[in-house]
């Protein structure tokens, strides 16, 4: 019952703000109808998220302490990796794969199977004490349909997640800010830093579609702090 | 009591004013005077210093086969003494006088035996240029009292013919290798396999330390980390289901020019229509 009570809103939320949008590039396309249609929409920030990203200043070590270390060869550091997502408000509950880099075209890895998503394995894991976790799935594809992130638009500010680590914890997180960027805009260094706040990060892509390159036009970056 | 109140008010503005005042100095500096980062290796064998710059003692007790810094060091020439734990300068067992620290660079300044055995000081400028991202840069220094070598990853050689005090590097995928050192040109395995974890978005640097004649080569490695880049792009969609405005936006604009358009055309028809 009180699931359902809260769920109204969010629906009721998330379709004014579309209507809104909607409304804003009706307005745009008939300012600029001679001109053509589709270049107006602006890249959607948040300064909230931007000002996560900002390193925070290391402590001055007095010159008379020099850090000494044993020069040993470098193991590999202890990583905590999500297995398990869950965003209520999108009902998603979506396995996560490690994922790194495609090696033929230099892009993120996201996991070919669109109901699962990616976890960016060179950057931090659950353990993080600062820098962004990044997260990455599909919208859709064209040939399996909706993926987990089909409706990751739509979340809103206040939206709860949970990641869980391989033995069963859970780590909550709330969604902080939801930003959409051209994909030739995006400064990705900010979202894939390993500095700053300890975040969430959440890809996918969106906004207008190209049938003939078969691109979405942007992609969807959501935030969440815990 | 008041009195108390006012000393207290002086007292936090006099702590603001130093503050600011500090804070104005960090600001003087000017900007052009680059600071480099400067690490110092130690890769002489049984040999515990203290390490002096420009005659004051910077380091106790340094230890063979230990990293020390970075130390932010502005550009400039700069007198190194190493001495024997606890002993004055001029008892030093070696010494580089003017040693030059250029501007924004990051430098490893390093002891330790030519292919001849005897100490010296060598400094090498890293290469802290970001790595392609899931990459991973290894370079190697041969800075140890043997002859020319090959580098051998999973048995087949990176890095040929390297010698004293010269290095190899490239810029892998992160991960773990197994790499060891061979003769130049031949399979006589001077330093044996290790496991090198190479992670991502760093440069590990391995130095061959030691003296072959000595039977004391090892390796010293440091780490800089923070080379990372971020992927080329993120594609996660190629089916059209979210697309969002784009198209559908286009024409309902498009179908209201063309509502208008017909209305227009049929005003102008009616008022055709009155006027006769």
């Amino acid at each position: 019952m009180s699931l359902h009570h809260h769920g109204v809103p969010r629906e009721i939320r998330g379709a004014r703000r579309s209507h809104l949008s909607r409304r804003a590039v009706l307005a745009a396309c008939g300012a600029a109808l001679l001109a053509g249609c589709g270049a107006g929409e602006a890249d959607s920030t948040s300064p909230e998220v931007e000002a996560l990203s900002s390193p925070t200043p290391s402590p001055d070590v007095p010159p008379t302490q020099v850090p000494v270390q044993r020069a040993g060869l470098p193991t590999a550091q202890a990583v905590i990796r999500p297995v398990r997502l869950r965003i209520p408000a999108m009902s998603l509950d979506a396995k996560v794969d490690a994922v790194g880099i495609d090696a033929r075209t230099g892009d993120f890895a996201v996991p070919p199977s669109v109901d699962r998503v990616g976890w960016y394995r060179h950057g931090p894991g659950l353990e993080a004490r600062a820098g962004s976790i990044v997260i990455a799935g599909h919208v859709d594809s064209a040939a399996q349909g909706r993926g987990a992130f089909f409706t990751l638009r739509t979340l809103a500010k206040g939206d709860r997640l949970t990641l869980t680590d391989g033995a069963g914890r859970g780590y909550g997180f709330q969604v902080v800010g939801v930003e959409q960027f051209r994909k030739t805009r995006i400064p990705l260094e900010r979202y894939f830093a390993r500095d700053g706040a300890p975040r969430i990060t959440l890809i996918t892509c969106g906004g207008p579609f190209d049938e003939s390159t078969r691109h979405y036009r942007d992609n969807i970056v959501v935030t969440a702090t815990a | 009591m008041r009195s108390s109140t006012i000393v207290r008010v002086l007292a936090a503005g006099a702590a603001t004013a130093a503050v600011t005042a500090t804070a104005g100095l960090a600001t003087a500096t000017p900007a052009y005077a680059a600071t480099s980062k400067v690490s110092v290796v130690h890769g002489i064998p049984a040999t515990p210093v203290d390490v002096y710059v420009n005659g004051k003692v910077t380091l106790k007790n340094f230890q063979p086969g230990d990293v020390a810094g970075p130390l932010d060091l502005a550009e400039g020439k700069y007198d190194i003494d190493l001495t024997k734990p606890g002993e004055a300068i001029d008892k030093a067992i070696l010494s580089v006088d003017g040693a030059a620290v250029p501007g924004g660079a990051n430098i490893s300044i390093v002891a330790h035996l030519d292919a001849a055995g005897t100490p010296k000081i060598t400094p090498f400028v890293n290469d802290v240029s970001k790595v392609g991202a899931g990459k991973a840069r290894l370079v190697v220094r041969h800075t140890a009292a043997a002859p020319a070598v090959d580098v051998r990853a999973g048995g087949t050689p990176v890095f040929k013919n390297l010698t004293n005090p010269d290095e190899a590097k490239a810029d892998l995928g992160a991960g773990t290798v197994s790499a060891d050192v061979v003769l130049a040109g031949t399979t006589t395995v001077a330093i044996p396999a290790t496991d090198l974890n190479l992670a991502e978005g760093t440069a590990t640097i391995v130095y061959a330390t030691g003296s072959a004649e000595g039977k004391t080569l090892g390796v010293v490695a440091q780490v800089i980390t923070g080379l990372h880049s971020a992927p080329g792009g993120v594609p996660s969609g190629d089916g059209g289901l979210a697309d969002d405005s784009g198209v559908s936006t286009w024409w309902l604009v498009a179908g209201a020019a063309a509502l208008l358009l017909a209305l227009g055309g049929g005003i102008r028809l009616a008022t055709r229509r009155t006027g006769r």
